[in-house]
């Protein structure tokens, strides 16, 4: 671990005169983190051109600065409104929500604050100890791998929705079959796209989910009016902050278990931020002893999921830091604006460009600290929100929405399938059938087809051999089935412990 | 991307004349790339404010990524041709739908060409320490040779490796689906496969650093030392599997315009800070004005369509 190189970055951003940019990130973060439909993604995008007359190292802190802060800029709308600011903030809702409707918004709030910055700096310290195994890492896993980690990933998933296992499998299946719309990454060909351009590359992930646990969430509310506070849970000021930042260290075993989900999911290409704030929350819900008071407002549950958000981000560098090769969407565009100083992303990117590669690695722990601070501020008045009446708050939220989900590619088929998603998933929370299984199929379902079909291209179909020469592919399989049986272990357990 | 271009196209329209005023005064131009960040996106957004500079008018560089660029080119295909939409096409690879016969809602040989910006030779690498030499070698492993491929097989370097080896008559395999060029690199870095066709300039660093390492390039002459042409190998007609970046803007574009862009261009590419970029970045310009790109076009296209027949067979069996 080259603590050395960090202190250089760390003198460099005191001495610079740049730490400014930071602070600018951090509030187009969480202005971009709040809105439901715009993220992360986005607000790099947006940042491109802004950096073109900067210092490479200022246009990193830009970015950093805003890429720390929009997960906890999407903890607060998940909190407060049901609704994430983020995809990867969904997870959030499940427990973030029921803590506002029983009056404990600054609980949730100053926990979710206190796991992301946590969560951060956790992830900054993982980044350090593996970057110099980068590279082995990274070669461990291959099409076989990939194909394993989705499937653990979706198994874990539905087996953590607990006691609704087939209606989980089902709106599993129902995501998988939406994730194959569009153009087959391995051999070109088309599929249930029709004549239509736009289905061409998928159906899109952010209209999507934002549909789906946005717009559904706006439906729900206004068919059932009042506002989302009920007038004997309100309070004037916001309360109980300082025990919600408390009961993160009080729950920390929850605090490094996230973190660390998040790390190592970040780090995989292809799996990105939803599904490592939702493995987390099913994690920490699986294991917890009292599994049923999740879902009701457990701060639990908002601790892991924000904690993992936050520690994916740095890990997220890892390909791009060891190879020049981005690992994630926010990534790509984090090495374009390197390209666009000069800057060629190569494998001894982390050599010759150490000066912009640690300090963007400093700017987005800064910032996963400083978004906090920001937020807990601004929080107060964020939470009057909740009081607003329904028929107010409810055609206002979903207006900005859509126009956010329009303006990210100018598309109109993204409103149109965001519309759609908000009343499927409207429908799904009125007949109780878990969207967490569907949105995870539709995250995974590409990268799983197409690490399946290219393990049986290079294998010519032998699949099970394959696997069984690879060492890391054998741990796999043995962690899916320690997952599958997992449930079985703990019903035997309590049986026992009843019958004793 | 969209909103920055959404509050110039504001801006302008705060001020703007009768549509009749001089090109190009009164409204942005539009500069389509049709994939997401990566080596087409740098070269359009480092050229943009050279652009700007030499034609007094607002560049808006602006990604419509999807369906392997196709998305991006029918943008600009339908686009009105009054010079304040062009795009970036990547060379030959939009040609390859058509040709292998899929359906496609533009016809290159409509457009109107405005400059080439770089052109890639291609090369053939493998891992560093891998046992395989030569080519010859690959094509004689006992099994068919894995290469891998970024998304289907319509991608420029599959379709140079399906030429190759099914003319050399080598038993092959392509792993497609790769994310991006990178992640196909670093597929043969991992092991995965045996080898990659990439352009040159993307896979020297790679090279530096130790990690693959090349069998040939497809040049007419080398520029790696001690690496083999594949004309020295005895196949000259391969040296044109190349990647070009190539400007152009929708069919029937007055040429007055379409002049005034190609020199634009010309001049922006010759400018100290650019060759700079280019250099520092590996990025290299091969400049061709509008008359030399519509022959270098219509040279690239002829060549790929004698291998037609070949390609729709060898997809047949692949798909």
């Amino acid at each position: 671990m080259d603590f050395g190189l960090l202190s250089d970055a760390f003198t460099e951003l005191i001495g610079s005169g740049h730490s400014h940019y930071i602070f600018f990130g951090v509030l187009v973060g969480l202005t971009f983190g709040v809105i439901p439909g715009l993220g992360g993604t986005t607000a790099l995008a947006l940042l491109i051109p802004v950096t073109y007359t900067m210092d490479p190292v200022a246009a990193m802190y830009l970015a950093g600065g805003s890429m720390g802060a929009t997960s906890f800029g999407g903890s607060m709308t998940a909190i407060l409104l049901n609704t994430p600011g983020t995809p990867p903030n969904a997870a959030t809702t499940f427990d973030g929500y029921p803590l506002t409707r029983q009056g404990k918004a600054g609980l949730a709030i100053g926990a979710s604050a206190t796991a992301s910055a946590m969560g951060g700096l956790i992830g900054l310290l993982s980044l350090l100890l593996v970057i110099p195994l980068a590279r082995n890492i990274i070669y461990l896993f291959g099409p076989p791998e990939f194909f394993l980690l989705t499937v653990l990933c979706l198994i874990a998933i539905a087996v953590a929705t607990m006691g609704k296992l087939l209606r989980g499998l089902i709106t599993g299946c129902f995501g998988l079959m939406v994730a194959f719309v569009g153009m087959d990454s391995v051999s070109g060909e088309l599929r249930y796209a029709g004549e239509i351009d736009y289905l061409w590359d998928g159906v899109p992930l952010v209209p999507v989910l934002t549909g789906m646990f946005a717009v559904s969430q706006m439906l729900a509310l206004a068919l059932k009016g009042g506002s989302i506070v009920s007038e004997e849970h309100r309070k004037t000021k916001l309360s109980g902050v300082f025990t919600g930042m408390q009961s993160v260290f009080r729950h920390w075993t929850h605090l490094l278990r996230g973190s660390a989900i998040g790390t190592v999911i970040g780090a995989i290409p292809g799996l990105g931020g939803v599904v490592a704030s939702f493995f987390a929350y099913s994690s920490a819900a699986q294991t917890s002893r009292e599994p049923e008071s999740f879902g009701k407002g457990n701060i639990i549950g908002v601790i892991a999921p924000e904690a993992a958000n936050n520690a994916k981000d740095g890990a997220s560098l890892l390909p791009a830091v060891a190879f020049g090769i981005p690992g994630s969407a926010e990534s790509a565009l984090l090495l374009s604006i390197l390209i666009l100083h000069g800057i060629e992303p190569g494998p001894s990117i982390l050599v010759e460009s150490q000066r912009e590669i640690y300090g963007l690695i400093l700017a987005i722990t800064f910032s996963a600290v400083g978004a906090s601070i920001v937020g807990l501020i601004g929080a107060r008045w964020l939470m009057l929100i909740t009081y607003v009446k329904v028929q107010v708050l409810v055609p206002v939220v979903i207006t900005v929405t859509l126009t956010a989900v329009y303006v990210l590619e100018g598309k109109l088929g993204d409103v149109v399938v965001c519309g759609v998603m908000g009343v499927v998933g409207y429908l799904m929370i009125r007949f109780d059938y878990p969207r967490l299984t569907f949105i995870i199929a539709l995250v995974l379902g590409r990268t799983m087809e197409q690490a399946f079909h290219q393990s049986m291209i290079i294998s010519d179909g032998n699949m099970y051999g394959y696997i069984a020469g690879r060492p890391t592919a054998i741990v796999l399989v043995v962690f899916i089935a320690l997952t599958l049986l997992f449930p079985a272990f703990r019903s035997y357990r309590s049986m026992k412990k009843n019958s004793a | 991307m969209k909103l920055l271009s959404y509050v110039s196209l504001a801006l302008l329209v705060l001020g703007m004349g009768p549509a009749t005023a001089a090109w190009p005064d009164d409204k942005p131009i539009k500069f389509i790339i049709p994939f997401g960040p990566g080596g087409f996106d740098a070269y359009a957004r480092t050229l943009a404010p050279a652009l700007e500079k030499i034609l007094g008018a607002v560049v808006v560089p602006e990604n419509v990524p999807g369906a392997g660029g196709r998305i991006g080119a029918n943008t600009v295909y339908r686009a009105r041709p009054d010079g304040y939409t062009i795009g970036l096409w990547s060379m030959p690879g939009m040609t390859m739908p058509a040709i292998v016969g899929e359906r496609v809602r533009y016809d290159l040989n409509k457009l109107s060409w405005i400059a080439q910006l770089s052109y890639d030779a291609y090369a053939l690498a493998v891992k560093a320490d891998s046992p395989i030499r030569t080519l010859e070698e690959l094509c004689n492993l006992g099994r068919p040779a894995t290469f891998s491929g970024q998304g289907g097989f319509t991608e420029t370097a599959s379709i140079a490796t399906v030429i190759m080896m099914a003319e050399l008559g080598c038993p092959y395999k392509i792993v497609t689906g790769y994310q991006s060029s990178g992640q196909a690199t670093l597929a043969v870095m991992r092991g995965d496969v045996d080898a990659r066709v990439n352009p040159l300039g993307s896979l020297m660093p790679y090279i530096k650093s130790g990690d693959v390492r090349l069998l040939l390039t497809f040049e007419r002459e080398t520029s790696v030392p001690e690496v083999p042409t594949i004309a020295e190998l005895g196949h000259a007609d391969y040296v044109n599997f190349g990647l070009a970046r190539v400007v152009a803007g929708p069919p029937g574009l007055p040429d007055d315009i379409r002049d005034r862009l190609s020199g634009a261009f010309a001049e922006a590419m010759q400018s100290e800070k650019l060759l700079e970029w280019s250099q520092k970045t590996n990025n290299p310009f091969a400049p061709l004005d509008s008359q030399q790109t519509v022959s270098a076009m219509q040279e690239m296209m002829r060549f790929y369509e004698n291998y037609g027949e070949l390609l729709r067979m060898e997809f047949k069996g692949k798909r």
